[in-house]
């Protein structure tokens, strides 16, 4: 690897690292001047935030393929993905996972795990947050899918996914703090609620069996749906620009 | 003159020939806005609450003065600059009879032009929906100082963004990281366009107010606020000119070093 790109992954990385630490630092001096955001103490709103940085991150670092589909459906490279004897599915939204991000989820897991730890969970919640945090990621699957289906009928990608990273930020801290109908919105229609906010709350005993396996049974829809989405927008690739 | 007013008109034109990019960069700036709104207004759910020397009226006012700011102060086109440096494409400029920076600063102006009037009406639609109390500055000269800031700010971020630019005369492929690094992270954390620079401690605000962040955004809204005036102003924008003068002297020498070592790649 040549110098120039070393350095511009470092930039990267301590860009990431940095936006983190800042937003970080913010909340946390929010918190000692505020005492409680909705209800919610200290630890747990730090909680929150963490749990929305790593499924960020992890689905950032699975489906990093994804922010480069768009030159491949205006070029009309896409046929090149198509003739190939792999699932294009996979393909483009697992082709190219970033190890940039690979860096920053140990540090970040650890900090989920301790920060976990001070809210005291019983064995029970702990389970019910790692089934919750898979269940998040089912649906991050899905929207990314739905993103590429959403690129080959109209070629735009970019914003579409930056504009699912902008809905999937308002989970940085609980969807309680928004106003109806925002958060029904954000909980049921866009499921923010659903992938980060559920989960963090699973892990402070506030959420049931029912509560999960529901959150599964959408988490499994929302893949469906988008799997038959990317079957019908196959059907529209004109490979028109090859 | 004239040829800087086509400049203007072209570029604006062009803001129009990508409509569907445009109008998703304007939603983004939306989403943003809720979180913070949102966020604050949960804070000051208790209608009489002061926190960090606010009441409601006047964060809810922060929030939606972030809005406005930000659109006339860091939206710009300029960032193109580095792809120019990256791709040889500025040997086509450097040929041309007209200034570089005038060009870019000139295409600036058009982009901040279409945000603003893309802001004004995304904040009207916010105001009717969210109807949250607003404080209406009636001092005519805190408003001209108010202007004022926000003109000093248009500036240092200017200034600040060509600096940025020239980093691909010696490492081509760093023009987007450097612009990440610097534009995206450092300005929009520590200018004030996501929480107010007072909600950190003492220490930590002392030696931001040296940097010339906090002047983007922060500072001319406190100064709309009415919570910065008098001597404090007169100091900020003492502050913020002295940095206009540093950056454009560090732009001067930096521009004229990497002239010298541009190669033209890709030409």
């Amino acid at each position: 690897m040549v110098l120039g790109q070393k350095l511009a992954i470092m930039f990267f990385l301590t860009g990431k690292i940095m936006r983190f630490v800042f937003f970080f630092g913010f909340l946390f001096f929010l918190i000692v001047g505020t005492k409680t955001l909705v209800g919610y103490d200290s630890n747990q709103v730090i909680f929150f935030f963490l749990t929305f940085n790593f499924v960020d991150v992890v689905a950032q670092f699975f489906f990093r393929e994804v922010y480069r589909f768009r030159p491949k459906i205006v070029s009309g490279d896409f046929d090149l993905t198509l003739i190939k004897p792999i699932n294009p599915l996979f393909q483009s939204l697992a082709g190219g996972a970033d190890v940039m991000d690979l860096v920053t989820i140990p540090p970040l897991l650890f900090a989920v795990f301790y920060v976990g730890s001070l809210l005291n969970p019983s064995l029970l919640h702990v389970a019910f947050y790692v089934l919750l945090l898979l269940n998040s990621l089912l649906i991050a699957t899905a929207f990314h899918i739905l993103v590429l289906a959403l690129g080959i009928i109209t070629m735009e990608v970019d914003h579409t996914i930056m504009i699912y990273r902008d809905l999937t930020s308002l989970g940085r801290f609980p969807v309680d703090i928004y106003r109806q109908p925002l958060q029904g919105f954000l909980t049921y229609l866009v499921p923010v609620g659903l992938m980060i906010t559920l989960p963090a709350k699973a892990l402070m005993g506030l959420v049931s069996l029912p509560g999960v396996l529901a959150s599964f049974g959408l988490g499994l829809t929302a893949v469906f749906v988008s799997l038959r989405f990317w079957n019908f927008a196959l059907k529209k690739y004109t490979s028109a620009s090859s | 003159m004239n040829k800087y007013l086509q400049i203007f008109k072209i570029s604006f034109a062009q803001e129009f020939a990508y409509k569907a990019n445009f109008i998703m960069w304007r939603v983004r700036n939306v989403f943003q806005i809720f979180l913070i709104f949102f966020l604050w207004d949960a804070v000051f759910s208790d209608q009489g609450r002061v926190v960090f020397g606010y009441d409601r009226t006047k964060i809810l006012t922060y929030v939606f003065g972030v809005m406005l700011v930000r659109a006339l102060v860091l939206s710009s086109k300029s960032v193109d600059i580095a792809r120019d440096i990256a791709t040889g494409e500025l040997s086509n400029y450097l040929l041309r009879p007209i200034s570089y920076f005038k060009y870019w600063f000139t295409r600036d102006v058009s982009s901040k032009v279409l945000n603003i009037m893309f802001a004004v009406v995304e904040f009207a639609i916010l105001y009717l929906i969210l109807k949250p109390p607003f404080y209406f500055q009636t001092d005519i000269f805190t408003n001209l100082s108010f202007l004022i800031s926000v003109g000093v700010a248009i500036l240092i971020f200017s200034t600040l963004i060509f600096i940025v630019s020239t980093v691909p005369f010696w490492a081509p492929e760093l023009g987007w990281g450097s612009h990440f690094l610097v534009t995206v992270v450092v300005v929009e954390s520590l200018s004030g366009s996501v929480f107010p620079i007072d909600v950190l401690p003492q220490l930590v605000q002392r030696v931001l107010m040296i940097t010339p962040f906090p002047y983007l955004i922060y500072f001319p809204i406190q100064v709309y606020l009415g919570k910065i005036g008098g001597f404090q102003y007169l100091q900020g924008t003492l502050i913020s000119l002295l940095w206009i003068v540093v950056l454009w002297l560090v732009l001067r020498r930096v521009w004229s070093k990497g002239l010298k070592v541009y190669q033209a790649f890709g030409r």
